[in-house]
């Protein structure tokens, strides 16, 4: 018997929607967990996705894919592959496996609970694909990490990260709380799906993969891309749940969960893939400045969803792209200065040639951050070492725990009372997500309200890598082993260009 | 004397720091303890007092915390008065 295609037998299979009689529609998707906005039960079966697959062409293609990624491991193997890359490239990856495979595992149970409480089965049919890829990237990105252990030990925090207490890890779980294990099904569909998944991170991925080629690291290269591959498909449940909200008059509260999330992902890729991408890729291999992908790729494609869907730009459109100017570099100095603090070893990427490259990206550059890193530098070529570390807390903001950072600090941080307790903000937009919703974030201690609190002992940066898990060993410390800072300096801007007369140890400054 | 944590910031730097500093510290103290994290580290010294501006108002150099009330966790910013 001839088989049918499958567009004579797909929506007779996947509709498996029904009224209910025994039960009522709010004990079959809670509100909390499903989250209907006022839509109505049956209105949700229009929900229709985009790129419709049967189970057996999953399993199929997926089996494929599989064996492809475990193929090239395999033969990468044998080969001295990863002792041959760039200092700055390892980093790159050790970092992104302690910030990527844990959410991975965690997003399985966001796109398992849309699975369940979707409010379409079309959706939840989608979103059960999505749980399925979710488990894999979890799995494959714990697995080929540990394949490296033995060259870098450092790679056990692909699983270790997000069951401590580092900064970053404590960062990503507050962001990814709010958008995975503690979020509606519908929220989670626009919030994950299309602005982290369509709009950052499957862009970012078939960067990451394209650069990771041109720096020679094959392995990486065929994970992500065959990791990008699943999230192009299941990211596609976002953009029919945005229509379904805005065609019944809920545009507003489909706006309000996109400009919130969408500076909250902002804030993480400033941190995550802006320095990767502008310090850590070895200068021949860039192809794109991070200020430059993200105008060419992210916010272009946004542009054009916004308008296609009838959407704004979100309200602080302006100050976010103010921001791509500077954000990650001052997150990139602070990273390095409390290298400590992070489980790679950060590349300065500050050798004379990057700077030239850094001030013809961003114009100005030199004047902003070049100064800073020539003190730096300074420290490092005079064997003040001591100086180059912090020796106390920089400020987090208690939105995107991240720190509060500003080219040239000026104005005062946004300050918000709340029951009592004073909460501090990065920016406006942040103070703003606080306020849509105090009690969903109004308990969290950062870092610093946990150190204030006493909860860090000793009260020392000692007490601190403890706290956040970090032996001696598994703290970073400069990619380069300093090569950069002992180059010849180029001319300093004028308006910082005193020389020092003196040694830091004869300094009154004193504690 | 109390101990009390701040929100500091050195005006040219680029982030915002912890800083402890005592009740009974002066002003002067106050921009020592902040300028410590900083001067040196990331920014080069200057010949110029430094001040301390808290709530739009720079603070007399022989004021102390309490004097000043200044709460626990409050921003304030260090600077060279060149």
């Amino acid at each position: 018997m001839p088989k049918l295609e499958s567009s004579q037998w797909y929506d007779l299979c996947r509709d498996m929607n029904w009224q209910f009689k025994y039960v009522t529609d709010a004990e079959v998707f809670p509100e909390a967990l499903s989250q209907s906005h006022g839509v109505p039960p049956t209105a949700w079966w229009t929900w229709d996705e985009p790129y419709k697959i049967s189970y057996r062409e999953y399993v199929h293609n997926q089996a494929e894919k599989e064996v492809g990624v475990y193929s090239v491991r395999s033969a990468l193997a044998r080969s001295k592959f990863f002792e041959n890359l760039d200092p700055g490239w390892k980093a790159a990856i050790i970092a992104h496996y302690g910030v990527f495979a844990m959410p991975e595992y965690l997003a399985t149970f966001g796109e398992a609970r849309m699975g369940r409480f979707g409010r379409a089965a079309a959706w939840r049919n989608m979103a059960m694909f999505g749980t399925l890829d979710e488990i894999r990237h979890g799995q494959i990105q714990f697995s080929f990490p540990h394949a490296l252990l033995t060259k870098e030990p450092r790679f056990d925090w692909a699983h270790k990260a997000f069951h401590t207490n580092q900064w970053g890890a404590i960062a990503l779980r507050h962001l990814f709380d709010d958008m995975l294990t503690a979020n509606d099904a519908v929220s989670m569909a626009i919030q994950l799906t299309f602005v982290i998944e369509t709009g950052f991170t499957n862009l970012h991925f078939l960067g990451l993969a394209a650069d990771a080629m041109e720096t020679g690291d094959v392995e990486f290269s065929t994970l992500i891309s065959s990791i990008q591959t699943d999230e192009a498909r299941h990211a596609q449940q976002g953009e029919p749940t945005l229509r379904m909200l805005i065609q019944h008059g809920k545009k507003a509260e489909a706006q309000r969960l996109i400009d919130v999330m969408f500076w909250r992902g902002w804030r993480a890729f400033a941190l995550l893939t802006g320095s990767s991408m502008d310090y850590y890729t070895p200068l021949e291999h860039r192809r794109l400045s991070f200020k430059e992908f993200m105008l060419e790729w992210i916010i272009k494609q946004f542009n054009d969803q916004f308008r296609d869907l009838g959407l704004e730009r979100p309200w602080y459109w302006d100050l976010f792209i103010n921001e791509l100017d500077w954000l990650h570099h001052a997150f990139h100095l602070g990273t390095w200065f409390k290298r400590r603090t992070v489980w790679w070893n950060p590349d300065a990427g500050v050798s004379m040639a990057e700077r030239e490259w850094l001030e013809a990206k961003y114009p100005g550059w030199q004047d902003r951050f070049g100064t800073y890193w020539h003190t730096i530098a300074e420290n490092v070529r005079h064997g003040h070492l001591s100086l180059t570390y912090p020796e106390t807390l920089v400020v987090v903001c208690n939105m995107c725990q991240l720190p509060l950072c500003s080219p040239s600090v000026g104005e005062p941080p946004r300050m918000l009372t709340h029951n009592g307790r004073v909460y501090t903000f990065c920016s406006d937009p942040c103070k703003w997500i606080f306020e849509q919703n105090p009690a969903r974030y109004a308990g969290h201690l950062s870092i610093v309200d946990r150190f204030v609190a006493g909860q860090i002992r000793p009260p020392d940066m000692e007490g601190v890598l403890a706290y956040m898990g970090l032996s001696s060993g598994e703290q970073g410390t400069d990619a380069m082993n300093y090569a950069w800072a002992f180059e010849q300096p180029l001319r300093i801007p004028a308006k910082r260009s005193e020389t020092y007369g003196y040694s830091p140890a004869s300094s009154s400054l004193s504690r | 004397m109390a101990t009390v944590p701040l929100q500091a910031a050195f005006r040219g730097d680029f982030a915002v720091l912890l800083v402890y500093v005592d009740d009974q510290d002066t002003m002067e103290k106050v921009a020592q303890k902040v300028a410590y994290h900083v001067i040196l580290r990331r920014l080069p010294p200057q010949d110029a007092p430094m001040r301390v501006q808290y709530e739009n108002r720079v603070l007399p150099p022989e004021q102390t915390v309490a004097q000043a009330a200044i709460p626990p966790m409050s921003f304030v910013q260090v600077f060279y008065d060149a």
